[in-house]
């Protein structure tokens, strides 16, 4: 088993071309992840037991199953219900609520973590609900929870590959198919893990630019 | 010695001698192999009728079926199979994961090129998988290529997707699908237009559906008629030439045609061609 560099640069465009949808499903997945965790935290939160205890068990079923098997079943059980979602779609979903579940959990800390003297605060201001959230709770709790979040949106990075199953055409999928193509493994198998590993590096610099940036509690 | 160096001693010792097993065995070498561990490690796709696995986990399918008979008069008693997507095959072969791929890999020359094959054993055309009618009128590859929206399912690595990217179907028309059951799905969900495999393997699947909304073109203008072979490592002819022997005398006795042919395969076809008409063939 030898090395061929020609190999390399002749598949590398094909594995960039993976790389883009790599990227794509990872930031669009982090946004979506991002919005759901928020939601799920807030509605958690709530006083009544009836908005809260549901969605309580929903994240919880949603974080005790499987990635895997929560795309299969958004990408082949939702089309007998009608809904047919387009490959890149369904794993974007996947992701944003899988790491969803585990980015409430980043947020409810965070929250539980601005003083109790805060909320006493902007209650006797007469600051409604609304206002207290976004003007009070949200921009204190927001900042330290950085870099938590960013390591969770690294972590669905490296998952990305499991979109492979449900017939995406990002990094792995790519290398799979020239590897199929050309019955040569070593190449780009390698370069995928040269591609994830670079790519998470400069992620984990940036990750420790914004610890120092907003990590601090004061 | 300390027990740190008679340890490490061992451990040298050991990935030594699995490095040795590792290199391609000699003439007769491969077959002691496999008779001493009493069983050949095949590489299957679960494809019916080429390969299947029973509900009860047993391996059948016309391509094991006369692997194991062929084995057995060789004197290795069984073939063990494990499950592999059709690109991963050769691969696999040649990293000594598999010691022959029996699964309806069709020869074509760059297959040749990468490993050894034996006489040509299960003979098939290409089909169409489409919804009723074939709104889409797909005779041939060609007609998925100049259709700009078309997609096409194939199992990644099969001959299938080579067909498709050869007629010029661009990649990303091209959906690399795991198995018969997902390309099914995705066919009758709408997410592809065709599902293209070998004919009996789509009557089967075809078969099991029983979805009156689904037909089959076969066969498909234009794709030659593919014959597969026993695969074995580059290294391992003397092997591949043992088998081949015994393969011939099943052919001429008739019990060849009695292991292929309930199947649905013909086995005249396979007697009409040769290996080196099938690897020529471009």
């Amino acid at each position: 088993m030898e090395w061929d560099w020609a190999f390399v640069v002749q598949i590398l465009p094909t594995l960039i071309e993976g790389v883009k949808i790599t990227i794509i499903a990872t930031l669009l997945g982090s946004v979506l992840a991002a919005i759901v965790g928020l939601v799920i935290a807030i509605v958690r939160r709530s006083k009544n037991r009836l908005i809260s205890m549901p969605m309580g068990f929903v994240a919880e079923f949603i974080r005790g199953t499987p990635l895997l098997v929560q795309l299969y079943f958004i990408f082949y059980v939702l089309p007998d219900l009608g809904i047919t979602l387009s490959p890149l779609v369904a794993g974007v979903i996947g992701l944003g609520l899988h790491y969803g579940t585990y980015t409430a959990e980043v947020y409810r800390a965070g929250i539980d973590n601005v003083a109790r003297g805060q909320w006493e605060a902007a209650k006797a201001c007469n600051l409604s609900p609304l206002q207290t959230w976004t003007q009070i709770i949200m921009p204190q709790a927001l900042p330290p929870m950085i870099p938590a979040l960013a390591n969770y949106f690294i972590a669905m990075f490296k998952e990305t590959p499991l979109l492979s199953a449900i017939t995406v055409l990002e990094l792995m999928n790519q290398a799979r198919s020239i590897a199929n193509y050309n019955y040569r493994y070593i190449e780009p198998i390698t370069m995928v893990g040269a591609f994830f590993l670079v790519i998470s590096i400069v992620s984990v610099i940036g990750l420790r630019w914004l610890e120092r940036r907003y990590g601090k509690i004061d | 010695m300390t027990k740190l160096q008679t340890i490490s001693a061992l451990l040298g010792a050991a990935a030594l001698s699995a490095l040795v097993s590792s290199m391609p065995a000699k003439a007769d070498e491969a077959l002691d192999k496999l008779k001493a561990q009493g069983f050949a490690r095949i590489a299957i796709a679960n494809e019916p009728p080429f390969t299947a696995v029973k509900a009860d986990g047993s391996v059948s399918g016309a391509g094991p079926d006369v692997a194991r008979a062929v084995f057995k008069k060789l004197g290795v008693n069984d073939v063990v199979a494990s499950i592999s997507e059709y690109g991963a095959m050769i691969p696999g072969l040649q990293a000594g994961r598999h010691d022959v791929v029996t699964a309806g890999l069709f020869m074509k020359p760059e297959r040749c090129n990468a490993v050894s094959y034996s006489e040509p054993i299960l003979c098939d055309a290409e089909a169409f998988l489409v919804k009723k009618g074939n709104p889409k009128g797909f005779k041939s590859y060609q007609d998925i290529a100049k259709d700009e929206k078309a997609t096409i399912g194939a199992p990644g690595g099969g001959t299938e997707e080579r067909l498709a990217l050869e007629a010029g179907v661009p990649r990303e028309r091209v959906i690399v699908v795991p198995d018969g059951q997902s390309g099914l799905k995705m066919l009758q969900d709408g997410r592809i237009d065709t599902y293209s495999l070998p004919v009996l393997s789509i009557n089967d699947l075809v078969k099991k559906a029983n979805d009156p909304n689904i037909e089959v073109i076969a066969p498909v203008q234009g794709a030659p008629v593919y014959c597969d072979g026993a695969a074995f490592r580059k290294g391992d002819t003397a092997l591949r030439d043992e088998f081949d022997k015994v393969l011939a005398e099943m052919k001429k006795s008739g019990e060849f045609a009695k292991i292929v042919e309930p199947y649905g395969f013909s086995a005249e076809a396979a007697l009409s061609t040769t290996r080196d008409k099938l690897c020529a063939a471009k």
